[in-house]
């Protein structure tokens, strides 16, 4: 069993992120990186399927901003077998269509039975990465799945629907599976682990011939809603706020 | 004295049992040598050399248990004085007409009677002190049964441990003891007999010998063979045995006393030791996984559970026992002795058959079993290093404590806030508070996560603030650039976390402009203090309290109302007591704040931790049982009422923020709400000092909008 996780870093949203100066799109030099949570999700889905049966996983990504190595050690801290990363000159906030083409020609040689990835991404809401790399490589396609069983060449996935309703599907394997949440909360990955493998372990590093990174699509500009009108928060214990709010309903002649 | 054939008997005992005893002792090397590097010993000879005079005056057991220890003085002073006499005493078989007896007066002459009669006497008081103490320790262990030697519910016992094993042993040590001191006694006994004449030099057997004028010569003669077998024959057959028993401690303790690991006590030893291979996993799984000083530890043990006695975890009631992980550790050694001894590794996996997970979690790092072994064991040093295999291979991970280190990890605090929101207190604390990253300060002021972000905290991390403006300090904050500093996440276990927040806080102190650190945090103080200067942060650290007690001191602040209304007690925190010796600031601020004080039974050096160190705060479940800060608040309240007199009010004070939440919570969980008031030192100094706002609204101007 041969499975890859095909995983991207993604603008922090912990902090506040800053438009460019174009107003094209986020101002990658200010944000900090993180794992996609939802790829996340598909990594602790993996290690879990080859815990319950047998196999190698193998996690991937695009390099678009020097810092891939790091999460990349995680995933093994995770319990993933092996790494790689495909390398070549990008930049950040490749789109999915990039995306999709680079994992691909790279997972494809790699001959896998169960692809995995996050079933969406902060800058991929509408969940095309998953469904593109499917395309790509010619392997059905099954999304928002919460958990994944293998047995012999079929997978057994649970889809989510809404309404709280839930599907059982059997996929033919090889698959796509865009991942939602896996039947387990993520692990922890002991940093102790993780500084370590960043001085012990390999990471694949996979040359590609794909120079079309085009989406055909170009953003004109990018902005932040304008709010209309906003509420006050008032902070601090009992005293303070009722002191703040008598104070106000006194300023517009309330009382 | 000896005849031949008795002779060449002890001759050939000797170097039959001796040569036994020789090569166990051998195994016993290999095997301590078995464990990994620990970091070098400092200055041997001369740790040795204060060791043995420690151990000379008893000094390390008067630790705790005054009245039996005053036993075990009399049986070392016995003992050790016995070397001298066991070289007498061959002498006495082997060269005829050697003998002590009747000093000046006996066959030694009148040259050396001088001699003889002082040896005489110091071994005729010294035997019978011996027998008296170790009476006292045989009824105390098997008249009384001490229930201080038996462990609580659930804690993981050697099978060895379980059948009785540690009674045996001290059965067979004691009867061994009273035998062989026993039978130089009577023996000495006997020759006064022999001759029918009391010695002014050996009082107590002048006396007995009274008991035996009666008998035949032939029949004392024989009684003064037997005896000498019982007493020096006894010796050798007793050697092998101690390769097994554990009273080998009285050589492995002075041994291990000299051997203790320098440095100061808040320093955890590498996870990894230093110049290891890369790929070598952190801390412990299997038994010989320990550093080599951990596993002498059990060859020093003495098994006398004073570790365990003052152990918080033990004491409320958890499966958790310092003594019982190495007396384990002991009996592993003996069972697996013969391929241990041929320097092999054995498959002894410490979870299994050392200390349970739920024992292992339970442990708060509070230091009070190290400090309390007589022989210098470290058990909490175990733990650390079996957590820090636990982490790393992500066994049995509690989820509080996941979710903590994943916000630290993430946000550099464990309260699950983003790290931007890190310096919000600091907005409304009502004086400015100046950013130590943007312009050069005096002390920087590293707050801590509790003092940061816990809500009940956040008003008195404000109080000191607005103090230390009030004295002119010129501090600062990292502001939003502080990240946990991390004490606790190594005792937890994630050494690779801690290094990151290392890492992390001294870039920040690198961006920053300042000469000292000030915290109210003795978490942080421990770490910053002991274990930064490792990674090349060398500050000066301080705590809050010793920085107030110097503005009193120098007039900068000053107290304008004396607090004598209130009775007060306080609690040594572990991090800043035990660990940093920081006993008398905050009793001297107590002091100059005019309250009445009195201290509870369990104080400085043998505070009882409050419960919430090494990573127990942040534990998913909390255990049942007697808390260890509910019997803390007991113990304030037994202290504080029978002398409460005309006191208004009786304080509990506090000098560490996670102490506030802890001992806040006991108070009302153990039902005394009304009676005892929890209150931090900054509390408590804000009143005399005469800073405390006038009660009513407070100014809203100050509060964000
Ligand atoms: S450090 Fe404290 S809690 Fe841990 S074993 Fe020792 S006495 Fe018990
Ligand atoms: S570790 Fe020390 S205190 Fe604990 S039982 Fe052994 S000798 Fe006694």
């Amino acid at each position: 069993m041969k499975i890859v996780v095909a995983i991207k870093q993604v603008p922090s949203l912990a902090d506040e992120v800053e438009l460019n100066a174009e107003g094209t799109n986020l101002d990658f030099d200010a944000v900090d990186f993180v794992l996609n949570e939802w790829d996340e999700q598909a990594i602790e889905q993996a290690v879990l399927v080859k815990e319950a049966g047998s196999g190698a996983v193998t996690v991937i990504g695009v390099d678009a901003t020097g810092e891939l190595d790091g999460v990349l050690h995680t995933a093994l801290a995770k319990g993933a077998d092996a790494v790689a990363k495909v390398a070549g000159e990008f930049e950040p906030g490749l789109t999915s269509h990039a995306q999709a083409r680079l994992l691909s020609s790279a997972i494809i040689d790699m001959a896998p039975d169960l692809v995995l990835t996050g079933v969406q991404a902060p800058d991929d809401l509408d969940g095309q990465l998953g469904p593109m790399l499917a395309a790509l490589m010619d392997l059905p396609y099954v999304g928002v799945v919460n958990s994944v069983q293998v047995s012999g060449r079929t997978a057994t996935v649970h889809k989510e629907y809404a309404g709280g309703l839930m599907a059982e599907f059997s996929v033919q394997l090889p698959a796509v599976i865009g991942i939602q949440a896996a039947s387990q909360p993520p692990r922890y990955a002991p940093v102790s682990k993780v500084r370590q493998l960043a001085k012990t372990a390999t990471i694949e590093e996979i040359e590609t011939a794909e120079d079309e990174l085009e989406s055909g699509l170009s953003v004109r500009s990018m902005t932040r809603p304008v709010s209309v009108g906003h509420a006050d928060m008032i902070a601090g214990d009992a005293k303070a706020v009722a002191g703040r709010i008598i104070a106000i309903l006194n300023e517009r002649g309330l009382i | 004295m000896l005849t031949l054939a008795e002779e060449i008997a002890f001759i050939l005992l000797v170097v039959v049992l001796g040569g036994l005893t020789a090569v166990g002792f051998r195994g016993i090397a290999t095997l301590v040598r078995s464990g990994r590097a620990a970091p070098p010993r400092e200055d041997v000879p001369r740790r040795l050399m204060s060791a043995l005079i420690d151990v000379g005056l008893q000094r390390p057991i008067f630790k705790a248990r005054p009245v039996l220890s005053t036993f075990h003085a009399f049986i070392f002073f016995g003992f050790s004085f016995y070397f001298l006499v066991n070289v007498a005493d061959l002498f006495e078989g082997f060269i005829p007409g050697f003998a002590l007896a009747y000093g000046a007066g006996g066959a030694a002459g009148p040259f050396l009677g001088g001699v003889a009669n002082l040896f005489n006497l110091v071994a005729d008081i010294l035997s019978v002190l011996t027998l008296v103490g170790m009476i006292a320790f045989l009824v105390r262990r098997f008249g009384m049964k001490d229930k201080r030697l038996s462990f609580n519910d659930g804690v993981l016992l050697h099978p060895g441990v379980q059948a009785g094993g540690v009674r045996r042993d001290s059965a067979i040590v004691g009867t061994f003891i009273m035998l062989h001191v026993g039978s130089r006694f009577l023996g000495q006994t006997l020759r006064l007999a022999e001759t029918g004449k009391a010695d002014p030099f050996m009082p107590f057997a002048s006396l007995t010998s009274l008991a035996f004028g009666g008998l035949s010569a032939s029949a004392l003669s024989l009684g003064i063979h037997v005896t000498w077998w019982t007493a020096i024959g006894l010796i050798v057959c007793f050697l092998p045995y101690f390769v097994f028993s554990k009273h080998i401690h009285l050589m492995v303790a002075p041994l291990n006393l000299g051997l203790i690991k320098p440095g100061p006590r808040g320093l955890l030893d590498p996870a990894v030791p230093k110049g290891a291979p890369d790929d070598m996993a952190p801390g412990a799984a299997q038994l010989q996984d320990l550093g080599w000083p951990r596993l002498l530890d059990a060859y020093a043990c003495i098994m006398c559970n004073r570790c365990q006695e003052v152990c918080p975890a033990h004491g409320s009631g958890r499966p958790l026992s310092p003594a019982a992980l190495e007396v384990n550790k002991r009996y592993l050694f003996n069972h697996h002795f013969t391929s241990l001894a041929k320097g092999e590794q054995a498959d002894i996996p410490l979870l299994a058959m050392a200390i349970s997970p739920e024992a292992v979690w339970s442990c708060t790092t509070c230091y009070a079993c190290v400090r309390v072994c007589p022989v210098g064991n470290e058990p909490m040093a175990d733990i650390v290093d079996i957590r820090r295999r636990m982490i790393y291979d992500t066994a049995e991970i509690d989820s509080g404590i996941q979710g903590a280190l994943e916000g630290i990890g993430k946000n550099g605090n464990w309260f699950g806030k983003v790290a931007r929101t890190r310096a919000r207190w600091a907005k409304d604390a009502g004086v400015p508070i100046k950013d130590a990253t943007k312009e050069p300060v005096e002390y920087l002021w590293f707050v801590g996560d509790t003092a940061s972000f816990d809500q009940r905290v956040v008003p008195l991390t404000q109080k000191v603030a607005r103090v230390l403006s009030h004295a002119g300090v010129d501090f600062g904050i990292l502001n939003n650039e502080e990240r946990n500093a991390g004490n606790d996440v190594r005792r937890v276990g994630e050494e690779g976390l801690f290094e990151m927040l290392v890492e992390q806080n001294m870039k920040a102190f690198g961006k920053a402009q300042f000469k000292q650190i000030i915290t109210t945090d003795p978490h942080s103080l421990n770490t910053l203090r002991n274990e930064y200067p490792q990674f090349g942060a060398e500050y000066p650290v301080h705590h809050y309290t010793a920085v107030l007690l110097e503005l009193l001191e120098a007039g900068k602040l000053q107290v304008t109302e004396k607090l004598g209304r209130y009775l007060a007690t306080y609690h040594d925190p572990c991090y800043l007591g035990r660990y940093n010796q920081g006993y008398e600031p905050p009793r001297r601020l107590l002091e100059l704040a005019g309250m009445r004080f009195a201290e509870m039974p369990r104080n400085r050096e043998n505070s009882y931790c409050c419960g919430a160190g090494g990573g127990q705060i942040w534990l998913g479940s909390a255990p049942a049982g007697e808390r260890p800060a509910e019997s803390r608040i007991r113990e304030a309240l037994e202290t504080l009422s029978p002398i409460t007199g005309d006191a208004e009010q009786l304080l509990f004070v506090v000098s560490c923020p996670k102490d506030v939440v802890m001992y806040t919570d006991a108070v009302k969980t153990s039902g005394n709400e009304g009676k005892i008031v929890v209150r931090d030192i900054i509390e408590v100094l804000e009143e005399a000092l005469g800073l405390t706002e006038p009660a009513g609204l407070p100014d809203t101007a100050q509060v964000p909008v």
